[in-house]
């Protein structure tokens, strides 16, 4: 019963738009997430290049990053705002503190997973590092590289519920909304609407991660398979489980 | 698997409840007269700000130092969830503010004079299963606060004064606010201010809110009376003359079945030593530089009072 009270809630039109219409919320909810996401990707995908395409630091990056998952978002954000006020910066620091770390592993483990008889052969060509990077390495590890942000997306998109709670909005101003009043078919419905934005990123990721793979790799892809289960367990750390939000 | 030291762990644990229980067992026996009763267990819950987790240990300490069992669960949150908490037994007594209390028990309730609540709330309560003490003299109602400058720009003194320039002003508060009977209804039935934008800022009035305040994100912010960020900044209260807000005294809230005429004696015994100047500095301690635990706040002022 709940459950079809918060799809008719969903599907009314008067909730559509308005104050706290579905819409508006939806296009905040994305805004926060953009922003999150764009800030982690600028200051994740170079780091995990770097250690990735040189082998060097890649133990403090990862023991850095992995401790940083430890970091409890919604107690840092409070923290920050004691000091900043209320703003849309805060949020969009701590959220991309969260996704750092799964898209540095992401790129770190992409890149480690080319196999070094196919970066040597490059080298002995005669392409410089950076040729090496553009041209054989990255493409090679876009689809792990994707796997990293795709896994930083859905933990943004889930933890920017949180939003609500510091004078802004987002879909999880219908969760807290429901909890303070009691009405839990408004607080299912934005349960509802996050869990279904988070699906459908994921699925557009999921798909654009299916078409990077590079035509030579598809080809031979034998030979890719068998060299990305031997090195599982890098590429197992960019779908760690989602722990908040 | 276990292994066998797990499991004669396991065994010993099983071994220490049995005696425990049997224990509790003799201690429970009516016919055992002499030595100390044990009262039976007291679970005391706390609405989530600091107010309220000195409240709750003010009459946790006074109940556990009469020979009662006392647990605490702090930071239930708001009455929407604390009133079935009460109710299904998973905590027995939690203290909260009379006014708001009787509103949310009775939704046509009336009054707004400290009084007539506290004469209106037995009869609001007794369908639920709950109970009130003696309320204390402390108060710490809702107000509505704007700074000194918004204040003396728009020449603001009581909260009618709002109506003019409603249209344009931000009121932060928490979520439910807006829903509360001095929320939007009250506020535009009573002092004609309607029109005015919300932001939810679930704090309690905390940080969050003041800093929205001060930086005029928002033009007025429910703060509630005993906060010492109110002086702190210099902020001025509006005032309600037609009593929107109602009176919100301290009372313990529990549920029937605790009560007993030992147990409201024991409560009463706080509520009769806490007035509104002694609330303010217990907050004001609690919210000092060396952040002692409402635990220690609690009892040295129990202490103090010569209650312990």
């Amino acid at each position: 019963m709940l459950f079809v009270a918060a799809i008719l809630f969903i599907f009314d039109p008067e909730n559509l738009l308005g104050d706290k219409g579905i819409l508006p919320r939806l296009v905040d909810h994305l805004l926060y997430t953009g922003l999150s996401l764009g800030a982690a990707l600028l200051v994740g995908i170079p780091i995990g290049l770097l250690i990735g395409h040189t082998g060097k630091g890649k133990n403090v990056v990862i023991a850095l990053t992995g401790s940083f998952r430890a970091l409890p978002t919604f107690g840092l954000l409070l923290f920050i705002i004691l000091f900043t006020g209320l703003g849309l910066w805060p949020l969009v620091f701590v959220l991309a503190v969260l996704a750092i770390p799964p898209i540095i592993a992401g790129a770190y483990s992409g890149l480690d997973s080319v196999s070094r008889e196919t970066i040597d052969a490059a080298r002995s060509i005669g392409m410089t590092e950076w040729q090496i990077l553009g041209k054989v390495e990255i493409p090679l590890a876009l689809p792990l590289i994707l796997g990293g942000v795709r896994s930083a997306t859905l933990q943004i998109i889930a933890t920017a519920t949180i939003a609500g709670y510091v004078g802004l909005t987002g879909l999880g101003r219908f969760l807290i909304e429901g909890l303070a009043y009691h009405d839990y078919t408004i607080a299912f419905a934005g349960a509802i609407l996050v869990a279904g934005l988070a699906l459908a990123a994921d699925g557009v990721l999921a798909l654009l991660q299916k078409l990077v793979v590079p035509h030579g790799v598809s080809r031979g892809s034998a030979r890719t398979t068998t060299k990305s289960k031997r090195r599982s367990i890098p590429s197992a750390m960019t779908r760690a489980p989602i722990t908040e939000g | 698997m276990q292994s066998p030291t797990v499991k004669r762990i396991t065994a010993g644990f099983v071994a220490i409840g049995l005696t425990a229980s049997l224990a509790a067992c003799a201690s429970g026996d009516p016919l055992g007269g002499d030595g100390e009763v044990d009262l039976g267990t007291i679970t005391v819950g706390s609405q989530g700000f600091a107010e309220s987790d000195i409240l709750a240990q003010l009459y946790g300490q006074v109940l556990a130092a009469g020979g009662y069992t006392v647990n605490y669960s702090p930071s239930i949150g708001s009455r929407e969830t604390f009133i079935p908490a009460l109710q299904d037994g998973s905590i027995d007594l939690i203290p909260d503010y009379s006014g708001n209390l009787l509103y949310g028990a009775d939704p046509e309730a009336t009054a707004t004079s400290s009084g007539d609540v506290m004469e209106a709330l037995p009869k609001a309560l007794e369908p639920l299963g709950l109970a009130v003490s003696s309320a204390a003299l402390a108060e710490d109602a809702d107000a509505l606060v704007v700074t000194k400058e918004f204040a003396a720009e728009n020449e603001l003194v009581t909260i009618g004064d709002l109506a003019p320039i409603a249209s344009t002003i931000t009121i932060g508060a928490n979520t439910e606010f807006e829903g509360r009977s001095y929320g939007r209804a009250g506020l535009e039935s009573v002092y004609g201010v309607k029109g005015w934008k919300f932001k939810a800022i679930d704090d309690y009035g905390g940080p969050g809110t003041l800093s929205d305040l001060l930086s005029n994100n928002i033009q007025v912010a429910d703060i509630y009376t005993t906060t010492p960020s109110i002086k702190q900044n210099g902020l001025v209260v509006l005032e309600d003359p037609e009593s929107l807000i109602a009176a919100q005294n301290i009372v313990p809230l529990f549920n029937e079945k605790v009560y007993s005429v030992n147990f409201a004696n024991l409560v009463d015994k706080v509520s009769n030593k806490l007035t509104t100047e002694e609330l303010m500095s217990l907050n004001e301690i609690s919210a000092g530089d060396s952040k002692p635990s409402p635990e220690k706040v609690a009892t040295d002022w129990l202490t103090k009072m010569g209650l312990l």
